[in-house]
């Protein structure tokens, strides 16, 4: 008897239709085959389909069982494939027929049960494209299913559950959908107003968290660079409904969704350490899978010490950086993650660490700060829209500063200044397929970014004393545009572009 | 007839009068094929079963289900095909053991039947 039972396969954030056939050949010795390019989870998969369904109590058949895994030629992987070729035995010895328009995906434990499995969103899209009614997923999986509109998606707990079910004996309740997207953001290490001091580095991290924009921070050693990284999930704006999608089916692809979680709602805050390997921070593998970029994608990457990483990987970063995403191409198989992050880096000036301090005095002599700061390419910098020099902070200042803390600004009055910001840029680009002023092409800067007379005098000049870049250039209209849009002002003003130009200082320039 | 030779013996006619009890009938007894002997080959609802009996006298020096190795179920499954290709079975098969410990006066101590062993 030749049963069939769809489900899919998920090539990075592809999906394509799997058809399961199981076959239980009429004649012939006992036997269990899968066959149709399995890695070796799939092939393991007959020891769990078998377990498990004698544990639930059900004979599994003496017979010869072939499963093919259809279309052939596409390597399958993972675990997912176990729910629907149990569902394929159980409907030839249990005498059901497998609903229609049904996808199946699971992995099965011995006892029957089913684990929370990887994929799960990017099943539920592809079920709401091709007109699929029906999503039978692991119940830890569910809720991942169930964030797309429109789908029954039934949570199984175990065989025994399906199989009542799909006999029609007690009917699984289907999970409703959820509106999950809610105003939340990553909880932060630090709230901002713990930061004392560094002014300036605030507002350029809230010029950067309210543009999307790259930025490096350059300073001594304890002057505070990383506490700023860390508070900057305190005022980012949350995702909105088309960047969580994106940003989920990642993570869905990558089995980064926990046990029972939906949709990702919160910008991600990704800190790799500087030992990452290249295919660990890009992504890539075999079977290519997101890297850290990707994982960050809508979100910030911290990269501590930036001048620590090697130089591979940092130049491995410049055209996702440019482009937003980027196609892994091995021989078998070829994947576009996308990777639209925005970048935040915090280097040391020199070896030493000292150089520019007010008070200690740097040991490094000249060869040593020049090798130390070529770490970083200029290719790099030039990508990276504020450059800002943290001094350290005075610690005679400090009990004061102590005191006045809670006169400081929160991340919460920060948040409400981005996400403010963030709507006016949503308004303007509510006709492009941009989300904020860093994503801006030229032609969006020609079109949004007009430039009164007086305010291009001043950036050409600045142009040709600090010799930017073509890029550069376009750069600091951007972040003018962010600094007019945190002023609520719709033209760009000279007072914009003059806080824009003072982050191109050129603390770690080498060339 | 050494002696290990004779205790197979008493064996497969133990296994043989086991399976009839059952409600098994009796088709072939060592039957030869290219790769060895198959013990016995009976048959109950329209299924045909080979058999391979292992006997021990004791259990001191292991389990008749430890002589079982790979290369022996390789040898019975080949057996098993070339029997069915040979006959032209067109329905159900299946591998059966049967497992034996006599006492040290030939009487039974222990007789287990393992149903469909290779699967």
């Amino acid at each position: 008897m030749l049963i069939k039972v769809p489900s899919v396969a998920n090539l990075g954030l592809e999906t394509i239709k799997v058809d399961v056939e199981v076959n239980l050949a009429s004649r012939g010795l006992p036997g269990f085959e899968i066959v149709g390019l399995a890695d070796k989870a799939v092939a393991e998969s007959k020891e769990r389909v078998r377990t498990a369904i004698l544990s639930c109590g059900i004979d599994f058949p003496a017979k010869k069982i072939t499963v093919n895994l259809a279309p052939a030629d596409v390597p399958k992987e993972g675990s997912l494939y176990d729910l629907p070729i149990a569902v394929g035995i159980l409907s030839s010895i249990l005498e059901f027929s497998v609903p229609e328009k049904s996808l199946f995906l699971g992995e099965l434990s011995f006892d029957g049960g089913l684990r929370h499995t990887k994929g799960a969103f990017l099943m539920a899209l592809f079920a709401k494209e091709f007109g699929f009614e029906n999503l039978f997923v692991p119940k830890d999986s569910a809720n991942e299913a169930a964030a797309i509109k429109g789908l029954k998606v039934l949570p199984v707990g175990n065989l025994t559950e399906l199989t009542h079910h799909l006999l029609k004996r007690k009917i699984i309740e289907p999970v409703a959908y959820k509106e999950t997207l809610g105003n939340i953001s990553l909880p932060a290490e630090f709230d901002m107003k713990e930061v004392l001091g560094q002014e300036q580095a605030k507002r350029a991290i809230e010029i950067a968290a309210a543009g999307g924009h790259n930025i490096i921070m350059v300073g001594s050693p304890g002057s505070g660079k990383t506490m700023l990284a860390c508070a900057l999930p305190g005022i980012l704006p949350p995702l909105n409904e088309a960047e969580s999608l994106e940003v989920t089916k990642i993570y869905s692809a990558s089995g980064g969704i926990p046990p029972g979680g939906s949709l990702v709602t919160q910008r991600q805050f990704r800190a790799p350490h500087h030992t990452a390997s290249l295919p660990g921070l890009i992504g890539g593998g075999s079977k290519p899978q997101p890297g850290e970029i990707s994982l960050a994608h809508r979100g910030v990457l911290f990269l501590d010490e930036f001048n620590e990483f090697p130089r591979q990987i940092m130049e491995a970063m410049r055209q996702p950086l440019e482009d937003g995403h980027l196609t892994i191409s091995r021989s078998k198989q070829r994947v576009t993650y996308p990777a639209d992050f925005m970048l935040v880096a915090s280097a040391n000036p020199c070896p030493c660490g000292y150089l520019n301090h007010p008070k200690k005095n740097c040991t490094c002599n000249q060869n040593q700060i020049n090798k130390y700061q070529k770490k970083v390419s200029g290719p790099i910098l030039d990508r990276i829209d504020l450059h800002i020099a943290i001094m350290p902070v005075d610690t005679t200042e400090f009990s004061d500063n102590q005191k006045n803390s809670e006169f400081l600004e929160s991340s919460e009055a920060i948040k409400q200044r981005v996400i403010l910001a963030r709507q006016k840029q949503s308004e303007r680009f509510k006709t492009e397929f941009i989300h904020s002023n860093s994503q801006m092409k030229n032609t969006h800067i020609k079109k949004y970014c007009k430039l009164a007379k007086d305010v291009e005098v001043i950036l050409r000049q600045a142009a040709i004393k600090f010799q930017l870049s073509a890029r550069s250039y376009m750069k600091m209209i951007k972040v003018a545009r962010t600094i007019a849009d945190l002023d609520s002002a719709e033209e760009i003003a000279i007072s914009h572009m003059a806080e824009a130009l003072q982050y191109r200082s050129k603390t770690y320039e080498s060339a | 007839m050494s002696q290990h030779n004779e205790v197979g013996k008493i064996g497969e006619s133990l296994a043989k009068e086991f399976l009839e009890k059952q409600g098994y009938k009796i088709i072939e007894q060592n039957y030869k094929t290219k790769y060895a002997e198959i013990d016995l080959v009976a048959s109950k609802n329209r299924e045909l079963v080979f058999v391979e009996v292992r006997t021990k006298i004791g259990e001191n020096f292991g389990t008749p289900e430890d002589t079982i190795n790979k290369q022996k179920l390789w040898k019975v499954l080949q057996n098993a095909k070339s029997y069915l290709a040979f006959k032209n079975w067109q329905e159900h098969a299946r591998i059966d053991a049967i497992c034996i410990v006599l006492n040290p006066n030939y009487t039974v101590s222990r007789l287990t039947h393992y149903e469909n062993i290779i699967s």
